[in-house]
């Protein structure tokens, strides 16, 4: 409470966060490797396809140098099918995510946990029909950057529209089933709607357990009378401490 | 609830009726009857972080200085009306700070009923807030009727932990709209 900013993140840093989203860009001209933070970026020949932070792209798209390639789920095509899942196959959950790239076998490996942005998303070569972790940010922000390297951008802002309007709805429906102790499924909600979202759900989540608090108690008081002949002290003892 | 969190101490001092199990030598003026002794059996509304010290505190070990009753926002009759239609009742009428007195009364008494009614009540009520967070600002700039004729009763009815939800779904929702209008400008 004391601090002004409240707490999770504000539209525009989820947008900044964003921009480190790989795209593909079709260079205008040549640009030699640039050693970034993150790792060189690849050299540019046009017209070699190569794939680019959102923010370089951004610049490069800015001065002419660059086309950038919309990614497959931002066509009207992919969209369409994604807004009929929403609404005709599913009405109840949101569209799963674009499964994981890298194979996920039985041995643990480093790509296991790898999460947006590292991962390419929203490339080209990403799968059509299912809408990646930042899809609403990013559509946006090509929609009002390159609508020239889109096909039919009207149509596409249109979809977006409609999307995030169902999915607001569902993020509200949501809301009649909370309880105290977690929300029913997010899987598939993008960072944006997370954000928008945190606040209410957080505050109705917290007044929920307020309310719960006593029978919580009372029940691991229960708990604890019944558990105590069993011989679950340890059990009894960490409670005690929360 | 925080030591300095100011709706945490408006909650603590709003009144719940107590009776008094023992005489009290000059605490008459509690009771309109100053320099007086306080008969025991008397019913007063005291505060609810007092009422709460001497329930629980007891001077001979057998009897509680007080005993506390439900405080009348929490009545049966308004359960009931809770019950039938959350979203009709007007919550700040009964108690501003109503969840918080109703969670501070249920560590008191165990209400399993209570409990599930207000639970019930809070959810119902905050997917009706969230809806005219969302909508309040759009319809206001749209020039049209911004929030309906019984929206506006229902938000006076809020009180002040749902007043709280309120502002921050409509400052989400208004964070959002004004970052996709920027996003147009550019």
């Amino acid at each position: 409470m004391a601090l002004p900013l409240q707490p999770g993140l504000t539209p525009m840093e989820v947008a900044f966060l964003c921009e480190m989203e790989m795209v593909t860009v079709i260079p205008r001209q040549r640009l030699e490797s640039l050693n970034l933070l993150g790792g060189p970026t690849p050299a540019l020949r046009p017209p070699h396809r190569a794939p680019i932070p959102l923010w370089l792209a951004l610049l490069l798209k800015r001065q002419r140098r660059a086309n950038i390639l919309p990614p497959p789920w931002l066509l009207p095509s992919s969209l369409d099918s994604i807004l009929k899942y929403e609404t005709d196959i599913s009405p109840q959950t949101f569209s799963p995510p674009p499964p994981h790239p890298y194979p996920i076998s039985a041995q643990p490996a480093a790509t296991d946990y790898t999460s947006p942005p590292f991962l390419p998303s929203s490339t080209a070569d990403s799968p059509p029909d299912y809408l990646p972790y930042h899809w609403l940010e990013l559509g946006e922000i090509l929609l009002e950057a390159c609508p020239d390297d889109i096909p039919d951008p009207d149509r596409v802002r249109t979809l977006l529209r409609d999307l995030r309007e169902v999915r607001m709805a569902k993020m509200r429906a949501s809301i009649k089933d909370l309880e105290g102790g977690g929300v029913s499924s997010l899987r598939g909600v993008g960072a944006m709607e997370v954000a928008e979202g945190r606040q209410f759900i957080v505050g109705v989540m917290d007044e929920l357990r307020k309310l719960g608090l006593s029978r919580e108690i009372a029940r691991r008081e229960r708990e604890e009378d019944e558990g105590g002949g069993a011989g679950g002290e340890d059990e009894d003892e960490d409670m005690g401490f929360e | 609830m925080s030591y300095y969190d100011i709706d945490a101490i408006l909650t603590d001092s709003q009144k719940i009726p107590c009776t008094f199990e023992l005489d009290v030598p000059n605490l008459g003026y509690l009771d309109n009857n100053a320099g007086h002794t306080l008969k025991k059996g008397t019913r007063v509304d005291l505060p609810l972080w007092l009422a709460e010290m001497l329930a629980v505190s007891s001077p001979n070990s057998t009897k509680p200085l007080v005993t506390v009753d439900l405080p009348p926002c929490l009545a049966p009759r308004v359960m009931n009306a809770l019950k039938a239609d959350p979203k009709s009742v007007d919550l700040r009428a009964l108690a501003q700070h109503f969840y918080g007195l109703g969670s501070r009364i249920l560590e008191l008494f165990e209400e399993e009923e209570v409990c599930d009614v207000l639970m019930e009540t809070f959810r119902t009520r905050a997917a009706e807030i969230s809806d005219h967070a969302s909508n309040a600002g759009a319809s206001q700039r749209g020039g049209g009727g911004g929030v309906g004729n019984d929206g506006v009763e229902f938000l006076r009815g809020l009180d002040e932990t749902e007043r709280g939800l309120f502002r921050a779904a409509h400052d989400s929702s208004k964070s959002m709209r004004v970052w996709m209008g920027e996003m147009k400008k550019k």
